[in-house]
């Protein structure tokens, strides 16, 4: 026994576990185990702010490098973890250590699905990290042509940071429509009209079914035989939980504290397939209160919000359980609310430049 | 000096948007608590960029500024 918290992945639902540990007035040696160099930050921005502006990755950080200091709290970037052993209580780091703990959050986030017809190129490109968002930003600079395989959210931002860049954008999306299978296929339609409007060649019930180049991709084979030449490429086609590290046993079933099924090692974020950032923030403080066998604190149902060409879009609920929606408001204008029911009550409502009417959608799908 | 700030803490994820912007107001605990006063443009600004809409802005005799 011994050697205190261990949080292993330096993401937001780690610093909030850190955090809310140290507020909690936990006195432990706490040490955060992370496979990217920097310490933790914010990650929204990356698809917005650091695509469009040089620089804004330094305004990143969470908390200073000192505040770590001031808290106890002991940063070993860089070196990911390997494998965990249940038993013995410990976490073997890829350099080979193995470090000791008594309770131990599991917080490593999720990566970026790849495309297995793409995945040898180098002008290739995810986005995940810091380093994904500069190397992303320094190619774009150059111009040229840029596909986006994937109408997700990230796809979505990225594509529209490249076209406002004055890159020529072309979004390549297996659906009918952006987000089709979260808000059906008349919403995302608007979604399809919005990048239209803005520039982007939206190819739609479209995959990409091959690649060509030496080294970098030149042109890429779509699933309707149409080719398209690029000079880069990114893959938005969504994330899988980082449990590769866990072996076999993987990560199981996860409690509303963050439980697993091993004894005081808890999960929170990405990793337990959550999703997003308000899930990871609150999972993230609710594990260290269940370290600490405290209460859980009631979690308000976690709202998403993307900024799509200078406008704010929100969503909470879930929609993809809707059997009915209805639109207010003035969708060409950019101005309007959807709001999705099922057997007449409210199930998700999705809001596009109506930031105020947030606390009356959240009321609504709570009553 | 004449809007007033509260949060709601069911909706503030503590994003920090509000720190960032009004410093003097706004402090990030848990959750977001507010801490001082500052001028109404700035405190107005900070509540239209949560992007959890969890601040509330009212004048001096009460009324709703935002949301």
């Amino acid at each position: 026994m011994g050697d205190g918290i261990m949080i292993v992945g330096g993401g937001l639902a780690a610093q909030r576990c850190a955090e809310t540990l140290r507020r909690l007035g936990c006195e432990a040696r706490l040490r955060i185990v992370c496979a990217e160099p920097a310490a933790p930050y914010d990650r929204p921005p990356l698809s917005k702010a650091v695509l469009a502006n040089a620089g804004a990755e330094d305004d990143l950080a969470y908390r200073r490098t000192r505040w770590y200091a001031e808290q106890g709290i002991e940063l070993l970037l860089g070196v990911p973890a390997d494998g965990l052993d249940g038993v013995r209580r410990t976490v073997v780091l890829a350099d080979g250590r193995v470090l000791a703990f008594d309770q131990l959050l599991i917080a490593t986030g999720s990566r970026p699905r790849r495309l297995a017809v793409l995945d040898r190129f180098a002008n290739v490109h995810a986005l995940r990290t810091v380093a994904d968002a500069c190397a992303l930003r320094a190619a774009l600079a150059a111009g040229g042509r840029l596909v986006v395989v994937g109408a997700g959210f990230i796809g979505q931002e990225v594509a529209a940071a490249a076209v406002r860049a004055g890159v020529q954008t072309t979004i390549v999306e297996a659906a009918e429509a952006p987000l089709a299978a979260m808000f059906g296929r008349s919403v995302g339609s608007w979604f399809t009209e919005l990048h239209r409007s803005e520039g982007v060649d939206m190819v739609l019930g479209t995959t990409v079914a091959a690649a060509h180049g030496t080294g970098a991709v030149e042109r890429v084979t779509l699933s309707d035989g149409r080719m398209l030449p690029c000079d880069n490429v990114v893959v938005g086609v969504g994330v899988d939980p980082d449990v590769n590290w866990l072996g076999d046993a993987g990560l199981g079933p996860v409690g509303a504290g963050g439980q697993t099924r091993t004894p005081g090692v808890f999960a929170a974020g990405d990793v337990t397939g959550g999703g997003h950032w308000e899930s990871a923030a609150r999972q993230g403080a609710a594990a260290a209160r269940a370290m600490l066998g405290l209460e859980p604190v009631r979690m308000a149902p976690a709202g998403f919000w993307s900024d799509l060409y200078g406008t704010r879009v929100q969503y909470v609920g879930r929609a993809r359980t809707a059997d009915s929606t209805t639109i207010d408001g003035d969708p060409a204008a950019r101005d309007f609310r959807v709001t999705f029911t099922r057997g007449g009550r409210a199930v998700g409502v999705l809001l596009v430049g109506r930031p105020h009417e947030l606390p009356s959608a959240r009321a609504l799908l709570a009553a | 000096m004449s809007y007033t700030a509260t949060i709601d803490p069911g909706a503030c994820a503590a994003h920090g948007d509000c720190e960032v912007i009004a410093p003097a107001v706004f402090a990030i605990e848990d959750i977001a608590v507010v801490v001082g006063t500052g001028p109404d443009v700035l405190m107005l600004e900070a509540a239209r960029a949560c992007p959890s809409v969890a601040i509330a802005i009212t004048d001096e005799d009460g009324r709703r500024v935002y949301p």
